[in-house]
């Protein structure tokens, strides 16, 4: 428990000695620079081989053995083309836009803590500041959208706000119960909090929390089923497609960042980490105070963390290559109609799992089987009670209420 | 060096500010907005108060600007050229604008200090939070520790006035902005015949009789 506070990268103090300094340095040139970028590009591959065999292809191959050099070819390609800028184009918004979509992304790993004393930073109101960070992407989407002076580009981002707005609110409210058992705000001692807990999905309250936030977090990142911002087939790509060259490739880079930032957060919100086992402090007590403990634990956990977030971006890439795009007003239904209600029920029932199970400050057995029924009992009974209450309202309606009606009102009116 | 981050970021502060107020685009005087507002976020750092730079960033750029590009989207022709944003509003503006600079100055001028910390207008190097014998002291290093907790405990005790005041102000504009669009919503249910549509009251100001006939 004290081993998170016992490094100088987890201290909430940061004194700004020259040590800081160096951590910093490297966490910029090596993390942000190196590790980071070559993640996604070795993402890009794994989606394109991983969406090959779900139609039944090979995918890349040419490239190096298993086209394992197919991402750096790629990243070759993207620098060396040339970066066409429209006309009409507002220049300097269009050069910032693709940098903001990027920055929020990165600053959003700042927070992240990979395993003991792993992490960039950790202020003690970590949460809110990821919130904040990933809330200026939707700016530079938009901003893509409005400076490309292209109606395609304009509709891209107009659905792309609508969405992101949106499916902030849920991905928001799923993290209340977090925070609320944890009582801090900051990622490291919520990842601490979950040693001693159980990892926070393998709760009725937490596991639908769990869930919300995996499908507001595909929404916020724009992967399909959720990609109606970017639909290549009704309007070519939305609000990137004015860009190319390397101003494209910083929008897909930022794209598959936020995949692996989504598939981290959740990590470390709801699985607890890079602990291998639940209930269990097993790598940590191999930190006895000796280098060699630390090295140990921290691979353990290191691996064991991006294995999990490996798991995470596979169930994005088969969900993707398995289901079609929603249309935008069930999309909209989907986060205000379910989700919100949703979450603000589960808030509810997060404080009585707080009350059962997290007040006596360690786990009893028999409370948490109480617990695990009563309030996994009663989750189902939200869960089924807000999709009944819907099916109630879409049945109360007329027919055909939810298709969109294009046109005047005029149009309507004779109809 | 926390005095020349402090001027660097309110140089920069007030030129966005400044921008803001002389863009002639709606778009770019957005974007100086969401750069000032950044300022103060930047500010708020320097201030050891990261809690109040992140729901800065959050509520300002995350929300507020996000829903002036909208609204500027929405209501305008995106794509359009440049317009004169002040017209006639010129005077009335500059003269709100002073009204609010008068109002912060007495505020801020008339602030009560934790005893021990002295007046604002004194530069005072910051004293460090290790050993905390002053009462003041600690009360700023629990603040920094757990600035959440201590942001919400003010806003329920000190601030619960200026809270309420705030959120009966949003929940007015909540109840106006469902009302504007309920007055759209009547008018076409009128236009629209539908099952149901004869058990509610007609709407006055509908411009169309209601008797139109489906085919």
């Amino acid at each position: 428990m004290d081993v998170g506070t016992a490094l100088i990268a987890q201290s909430h103090r940061v004194d700004l000695s020259l040590s800081t300094a160096i951590v910093w340095a490297l966490w910029l040139f090596v993390g942000f620079a190196g590790v980071f970028p070559g993640i996604v590009a070795y993402m890009v591959w794994l989606e394109r081989k991983v969406a090959a065999r779900f139609q039944d292809r090979i995918g890349p191959n040419r490239v190096g053995p298993f086209g394992l050099l197919q991402p750096i070819a790629d990243a070759i390609k993207l620098i060396i083309k040339e970066s066409i800028v429209p006309r009409p184009a507002d220049g300097l918004i269009h050069l910032i836009a693709p940098v903001l979509v990027l920055v929020s992304a990165f600053l959003s790993l700042a927070v992240v803590p990979f395993a003991v004393g792993l992490a960039p930073i950790d202020p003690p109101s970590g949460l809110v500041y990821l919130i904040a960070v990933s809330s200026v992407g939707p700016l530079g989407i938009f901003l893509a959208g409005w400076s490309s002076r292209n109606k395609y580009s304009l509709l891209g981002a107009m659905r792309a706000v609508a969405q992101l707005v949106s499916y902030e609110i849920p991905q928001v409210l799923s993290t209340i119960p977090v925070a609320l058992w944890a009582g801090s705000l900051s990622l490291v001692t919520i990842f601490d909090h979950q040693a001693t807990f159980g990892w926070n999905a393998f709760n009725p309250p937490g596991f639908l929390a769990f869930v919300i936030f995996l499908i507001a977090g595909a929404a916020e990142v724009n992967r399909t089923p959720f990609d109606i911002p970017e639909a290549e087939s009704e309007i070519i790509a939305g609000y990137h497609t004015e860009y190319s060259g390397m101003r494209f490739g910083l929008f897909f880079l930022a794209e598959y960042l936020s995949v692996f930032v989504v598939g981290c957060v959740a990590t470390v919100l709801f699985l607890g980490g890079g602990a291998p086992l639940p209930f269990s402090a097993f790598p940590r007590n191999l930190i006895d105070g000796s280098l060699g403990g630390l090295v140990a634990a921290n691979a353990i956990l290191l691996t064991v963390f991006l294995l999990k977030v490996l798991l995470f971006i596979f169930v994005m890439f088969w969900v993707r290559a398995t289901l079609p795009r929603m249309r935008i007003d069930r999309l909209m239904n989907f986060a205000w109609k379910y989700l919100v209600p949703l979450c603000l029920l589960n808030i509810l029932l997060a404080a009585a799992w707080f009350e059962v199970v997290v007040r006596p400050g360690r786990v009893v057995a028999s409370r948490w089987a109480t617990g695990m029924i009563v309030l996994g009992m009663l989750t189902a009974g939200a869960v089924q009670l807000v999709f009944r209450v819907n099916r109630r309202l879409a049945a109360a309606a007329p027919i055909d209420a939810d298709w969109p009606t294009v046109g005047s009102r005029a149009a309507r009116a004779g109809r | 060096m926390a005095r020349f981050l402090f001027l660097a970021i309110a140089a920069l502060g007030l030129l966005a500010a400044l921008g803001t107020v002389l863009a002639r685009d709606l778009v770019r005087a957005g974007l100086h907005l969401v750069a000032f507002f950044f300022c103060v976020a930047c500010l708020f750092v320097v201030l050891e108060a990261e809690f109040l730079a992140a729901a800065q960033v959050l509520i300002y750029i995350g929300a507020v600007a996000i829903l002036l590009m909208f609204g500027i989207m929405l209501t305008r022709n995106a794509a359009g050229g440049e317009a004169d944003l002040s017209g006639g509003w010129r005077v009335p503006a500059i003269l709100a604008g002073l009204a609010v600079f008068a109002a912060l100055a007495f505020g801020i001028n008339n602030t009560v200090s934790p005893a021990g910390a002295g007046p604002w207008a004194r530069v005072v190097e910051r004293p460090a939070l290790e050993p905390a014998d002053a009462a003041w002291k600690a009360e700023r290093s629990r603040a920094i520790d757990d600035m959440p907790r201590v942001v919400g405990e003010q806003f329920m005790t000190r601030y619960a006035l200026a809270f309420e005041l705030a959120g009966l102000l949003l929940t007015a504009a909540l109840v106006g902005a469902v009302a504007l669009a309920r007055e759209d919503e009547a008018a076409d249910s009128v236009a629209e015949p539908e099952p149901g549509a004869e058990a509610r009251p007609p709407v006055a100001t509908s411009p169309r009789p209601s008797t139109t006939t489906a085919p």
